[in-house]
């Protein structure tokens, strides 16, 4: 669900001002201005809806030296990708390795996939207070959560790698005397690499989102979900605001920045456009 | 083939797929009977089938389940038709206008990323605990789905049949009555889809969170305050099931009474959660 497509070509202006640049920034700055504007001038609550500029001071001291704790928004972003990283990693070991036990082998049809579609219907989030029982209050809580939310797409995407992928590819391989594991170390690996790609993809956008409820629930110190809801406790704004702000504008960079940084990579080195 | 196999065979892929899944349960039982897992923790199938009778009110007790049942439904329901109200006409207008669409996806981007349920904190801020806050954060849930899918539905419509319509003299009435929604409805179908599955997802969340006396997430939650694990299992298998019947018999239904009777072709279905 990607919005920016390419812009029609126009003609080029002496001094055409970049458009694509213009328009993020009239756009959010006519929505933050107005804020601001409006929470100065007493238009809407200043408590409710302190002003962007006030909002970015309390982040910018909260993400400082004097901080309380000192650098403390940095720790729970640290910390928030930490059981990000954690999660996903995870899900990208166990969940390719289930794809491909179905995918390739009967026995791994046979089993997994009734078993994935009685467990998918779940709502990642209900699996939190169970898991808080079996681990307690603990980061392992939250990093099986994101691990829930991630590994579907992979295993989805893995496993959809496979299905596309040509018998004649096989069968090439096959003819030229290829071993199993020569198989999967050269056909079968290449071939669903795009696939794995685009399921970590929607993977880690479902596991930030989950992560950041997960911690508003589970979490027992620092997180980027704990810190906005213990601010919710103490009824303070600005943090509140500024944790979301943080949120936001992280999700945004490891979807487009880090994601599709490989998504890129490997679609210009392997040429396969995976549509969803 | 005569009938009678082919009933056969539709019995033989059921059992297939039954079978895993009554393995798992299986082992799980022994494991909890046997004395593997712990059944304060990880209480057998056949505890959480009992809990489950005794929540129904099948033994005389009250019957609680359907109470929480039925809030939940009220809140996700609501949540979604706000959702619809509000990502229908949003995504014929940003479908519409390519100029407006470039306007406002910035902010769009900006929220996309976004759980809906990081907005619960201020809402609990705002209008405390109650339905009020669950039903928004549920709407803001569900809302992305239904007008990204309307946008695409308007859009993939493109502009000739439009001009078709025009050049013979129809009103702008006319081209949205008779081109662009008939043209977009399998996009729209879709994106019902996934509002309300996602309205239905974020709900336990924010039950979770701000609840006060009913919903299955409230029930998931205060259970686990009595370590009634059963009960939590109950919950859980509910609201997977309540998810389910929402999709194919709800949704499922919908579909094969427009898309697939008027529609040539299957409209791409979305992504999960």
């Amino acid at each position: 669900m990607t919005m920016e497509t390419a812009a029609a070509p126009r003609r080029a202006r002496p001094f055409a001002l970049p458009m694509a640049l213009v328009r993020p920034v009239v756009s959010l700055g006519l929505l933050f201005g107005l804020w601001e504007i409006a929470a100065r001038t007493g238009t809407i609550s200043a408590f409710l809806f302190p002003p962007p500029t006030a909002i970015l001071a309390s982040l910018w001291v909260s993400a400082g030296p004097n901080g309380d704790p000192p650098f403390g928004t940095l720790l729970d972003i640290a910390l928030s990708l930490y059981r990000l990283l954690a999660g996903v990693g995870l899900a990208l070991v166990l969940g390719s390795l289930i794809g491909l036990a179905i995918g390739l082998t009967r026995w791994g049809r046979a089993i997994f996939k009734p078993i994935i579609s009685a467990i998918m219907p779940i709502p990642t989030l209900a699996w939190t207070p169970i898991l808080l029982l079996v681990f307690g209050i603990d980061n392992r809580t939250t990093i099986t959560v994101v691990f829930i939310a991630a590994s579907f797409e992979i295993i989805y995407n893995v496993v959809t790698g496979i299905e596309m992928m040509t018998r004649k590819t096989y069968w090439v391989a096959a003819s030229m005397g290829a071993s199993r594991i020569q198989t999967l170390r050269y056909v079968i690996v290449p071939g669903i690499l795009p696939y794995l790609i685009t399921g970590l993809k929607l993977g880690v956008g479902y596991a930030w989102r989950a992560l950041i409820a997960a911690e508003m629930l589970a979490a027992s110190s620092h997180g980027l979900g704990f810190m906005i809801y213990d601010a919710q406790e103490y009824m303070d704004m600005k943090s509140i605001y500024g944790g979301i702000l943080t949120i936001s504008v992280l999700g945004l960079l490891i979807e487009r920045g880090v994601v599709g940084a490989l998504e890129k990579r490997t679609i210009e080195k392997w040429g396969v456009n995976v549509e969803r | 083939m005569p009938p009678g196999f082919r009933l056969f065979d539709r019995v033989i892929v059921v059992v297939q797929f039954l079978l895993p899944i009554l393995g798992l349960l299986l082992f799980w039982e022994l494991a909890v009977r046997t004395g593997l897992a712990q059944a304060s923790i990880l209480p057998a199938p056949s505890t959480i089938l009992a809990r489950a009778v005794e929540l129904l009110g099948l033994t005389g007790e009250r019957a609680v389940l359907f109470g929480h049942i039925g809030a939940s439904l009220k809140r996700a329901l609501l949540a979604f038709a706000l959702a619809v109200a509000v990502g229908v006409p949003l995504g014929f207008l940003l479908g519409l206008s390519r100029e407006a669409q470039l306007w406002v996806s910035p902010i769009l981007s900006l929220m996309l990323p976004l759980p809906a349920v990081a907005w619960t904190p201020i809402l609990l801020v705002v209008f405390g605990p109650g339905d009020l806050t669950i039903v928004i954060v549920c709407f803001l849930g569900a809302v992305f789905p239904v007008l990204y899918s309307t946008m695409q539905g308007v859009r993939a419509c493109g502009t000739q049949p439009v001009w078709v319509v025009r050049s013979m003299g129809g009103s702008r009435l006319d081209v949205l009555r008779r081109v662009l929604i008939p043209a977009s409805l399998p996009a729209l179908i879709t994106g019902f889809k996934l509002g309300m599955a996602h309205s239905w997802r974020t709900l336990v969340a924010a039950e979770m969170l701000a609840a006060l006396s009913s919903g299955l997430g409230y029930m998931i939650f205060s259970a686990r305050s009595y370590m009634d694990v059963s009960t939590m299992f109950v919950g859980v298998v509910c609201l997977a099931a309540i998810g389910m019947a929402i999709e194919h018999l709800l949704f499922g239904t919908l579909e094969r009474a427009t898309i697939h009777r008027w529609y040539v072709r299957d409209a791409g279905t979305g992504g999960r959660q």
